[in-house]
């Protein structure tokens, strides 16, 4: 069980909510949408370690009941599922998260119950611990590349590609120049690919453990 | 909330770089318990002898200046608070990064490879050591004084406490009683380099109880969205995050060992000693400065974000020539700033002040790109100065992603070199990082932004010059020298590139205040 795989975090956080008052939540979901709430969406889209963060709200009659012989559950609150990947350690992230969007985090679990606002940091730790959902699979289908390197790679792949329908026959000199305005165009694109940097000794363990075992197996 | 910081409890290398105060010389010494009374006794009788965080002038008395000749300071490791008595209960309250020590934190810090802990100094190879004092003084022989006046305390204890020997020096031994530090003297001048020739030591945070010039905000605190040239561009980080017991930039008072009186006023010190392969270093700069239009000097700066000799950030003076014309006036003013000493001219105060500010009152706003200093250059990576939110007004305040992650450096260089051309000896620099987390601050800095490059969007490029670069054959570390995209010229892209700095030793301690080393020494910490 681990929330990492690879450069990537998995994180779930389900908290409650008093289900009369999720339409301060949803106004403000509909509102960063807007182009006014656009500033709140800039600080969180320049947050560069995230792969994505989304919020569901669910209230108590959307829960499922997939059969008559599910026993009916009596269920008080909505609750607001959050989900998001990012690169980097938990820490990495919460923090990040409470130094860059404190206000806007705060609207986004506005009137949550027991939500402590995102500033000071440790009472908003132990929020974020005592609701998260760990994690038992989590596959990542390119370990090695963070979320700026799937952007960067994106870029890279497309300017490449335009350049070879243009370019792949011209002679050597106009090939150099052009060749060599491409890189410049791209430089912010390029970049080694790596595997990362070992961000938590208990992960790891769980990796060589894990990875013993199955070649203890295949033998 | 109050910023006012007592003094008088706290350790004066929190708050003084000895090195700046004219304190060019070193020793490091380490020690272990063998008994627990010996150990508290031996804490008792090294307290006097504790230099403070006091300010020299302000305790100087008819305008004698107040300076003493050296300084001591002491700290612990986690086993050393263990043998010294304090109960499981508080000892479980210190951070696990602490607790762990830095040899078993190897995988997060990257010291794998040549930096790996089986070719640290041989002090690093047994069991831990327990205790860290250090004397700074005005020359070798204060030094030698105050080292006899501690080896006196020592004998005291009955071999109760032990120096631990087994420090590498400069003639090939292996088992030297203490690690020597010194300026780098040149001629038999001082000189404020580092062995691979920069100028070292010139940016360091300030904060709220950091004694000295308050004009040092400029460049040293948190940046505002005023302009840096300006105090209006800055503001004092919080003591938080340098000093337990005090608000940090999270606005409450940092995680803190138990009980409160413990950790109040004290803080976490990391201490490392970090080999530099001056041959690799001047051999990679001739070779591959030859392929770039600009030269070694140019390659240089790239690599550390300022110029060699003068410090001269380079995203403020792109050419060798404007760093050198300012490097001119900046020795020029500090000259005369030296001849009129001890009582210079207000003019000659100011001229040398504005030079000074320079090298730190600035930021990256109108070198985004990084044509001017890469994102990936030494100093960039470790104090980005707002450039993580791209230019754009993203955050809650630019500098939300550094603020939490600044360190105070200390230290000094150690051994000389006798080669220019060769990786061997023993040379390079005593680092020493004084934080309120080692985990949040240290540790964060030298895996996120010295050995990787997400933060910058670079993926795993590491920091040139510190970076833990592969030393296999097929190895060595990469970096894409960016240029003005406006221009027609290709980036530079720099491969192969060598470790340049190598671990040999180091471990996480504990510093505490006055008050808590009379409670360690009286053996009455008591977290109930």
């Amino acid at each position: 069980m681990s929330n990492i795989a690879g450069k990537s975090y998995a994180m779930n956080v389900v908290t409650p909510a008093k289900w009369y008052l999720t339409w301060l939540n949803k106004l403000f979901f509909g509102f960063v949408q807007l182009p006014g709430g656009a500033a709140y969406l800039k600080g969180l889209l320049t947050l560069s370690l995230i792969h994505y963060a989304r919020w569901a709200i669910v209230s108590p009659k959307q829960f499922p009941h997939l059969d008559p012989s599910q026993p009916k559950e009596t269920i008080k609150y909505s609750y607001m599922f959050f989900f998001s990947n990012f690169n980097g350690s938990w820490a990495q992230y919460v923090d990040s998260f409470h130094t860059a969007i404190p206000g806007g985090l705060d609207l986004f679990w506005t009137k949550n119950v027991k939500y402590p606002k995102s500033v000071p940091l440790q009472p908003f730790h132990a929020y974020i611990t005592y609701n998260q959902v760990w994690t038992n699979h989590y596959y990542n289908a390119y370990p090695l590349a963070s979320s700026n390197d799937v952007k960067n790679a994106q870029h890279l792949s497309g300017k490449l590609r335009a350049f070879n329908d243009v370019h792949s026959n011209d002679d050597p000199q106009d090939f150099q120049q052009a060749y060599n305005a491409l890189l410049l165009e791209v430089q912010g694109a390029i970049s080694i690919m790596e595997p990362t940097p070992i961000i938590s000794l208990s992960a790891q363990a769980v990796e060589e453990r894990l990875s013993h075992e199955s070649e203890v197996n295949s033998a | 909330m109050s910023t006012h910081i007592d003094l008088n409890d706290i350790q004066g290398n929190i708050v003084k770089g000895y090195g700046h105060f004219g304190y060019p010389k070193a020793r490091y010494i380490f020690y272990r318990i063998k008994e627990c009374k010996a150990g508290r006794q031996f804490v008792q009788d090294i307290n006097p002898l504790i230099t403070t965080g006091v300010a020299w002038e302000m305790t100087a008395q008819s305008g004698e200046n107040s300076a003493p000749t050296a300084t001591t300071n002491i700290s612990f490791t986690y086993q050393g608070l263990k043998m010294l008595g304090v109960s499981r209960l508080s000892l479980q309250s210190f951070p696990e990064d602490f607790a762990m020590g830095m040899k078993e934190r190897k995988d997060i810090l990257g010291d794998d490879q040549t930096s790996s802990p089986q070719h640290w100094d041989q002090i690093w190879q047994g069991e831990a050591v327990h205790i860290w004092i250090s004397i700074n003084g005005k020359s070798e022989d204060v030094v030698e004084k105050r080292y006899q006046a501690i080896c006196d305390i020592l004998a005291n204890t009955n071999q109760g406490v032990e120096q631990v020997l087994g420090h590498t020096g400069d003639q090939g031994e292996t088992n030297l009683p203490y690690q020597s530090a010194s300026v780098i003297y040149k001629n038999g001048k001082p000189q404020a380099t580092e062995h691979f020739g920069y100028r070292d030591g010139i940016s360091d945070p300030y904060f709220s109880a950091a004694s000295g010039n308050p004009d040092r905000v400029i460049g040293g605190g948190k940046p505002t969205r005023g302009n840096p040239a300006t105090k209006e561009g800055w503001e004092p980080l919080e003591n938080g995050e340098f000093i337990l017991g005090h608000r940090d930039e999270a606005f409450e008072t940092p995680k803190a060992p138990q009980p409160p009186l413990l950790a109040f006023n004290g803080t976490f010190m990391v201490y490392r000693k970090l080999h530099e392969n001056v041959g690799s270093f001047n051999k990679y700069m001739n070779e591959e400065g030859k392929k770039l239009e600009g030269g070694k000097e140019l390659l240089a700066a790239k690599f550390s974000g300022r110029w060699r000799d003068s410090g001269a950030p380079l995203t403020q003076f792109p050419t060798e020539e404007e760093a050198k014309a300012f490097g001119d006036k900046l020795s020029a003013a500090e000259k005369k700033l030296y001849m009129e000493q001890p009582n210079p001219s207000a003019p000659t105060v100011a001229a040398y002040t504005k030079l000074r500010q320079q090298l730190v009152a600035f930021n990256y706003d109108h070198d985004l790109d990084g044509s001017r200093c890469p994102m990936g250059a030494h100093v960039r990576r470790i104090n980005p100065r707002g450039a993580l939110e791209d230019g754009k007004t993203a955050f809650n305040t630019p500098g939300a992603l550094v603020n939490r992650r600044r360190i105070l450096r200390r230290g000094l260089p150690y051994g000389e070199v006798k080669d220019e051309s060769s990786n061997d000896g023993n040379h390079g620099i005593i680092f020493m990082v004084i934080n309120a987390s080692i985990s949040r601050q240290f540790e964060f800095v030298q895996q996120q932004w010295i050995n990787y490059g997400n933060d910058f969007k670079l993926a795993n490029e590491k920091d040139p010059l510190l970076g833990n670069h592969n030393c296999q054959a097929d190895g060595g570390g990469k970096m894409i020298l960016p240029n003005d995209p406006k221009g027609d010229k290709p980036p530079h892209f720099c491969a192969g590139i060598p470790r340049f700095v190598e671990t040999r030793g180091g471990d996480y301690f504990f510093v505490p205040s006055l008050t808590a080393l009379h409670m360690l020494a009286e053996g009455i910490v008591d977290p109930t």
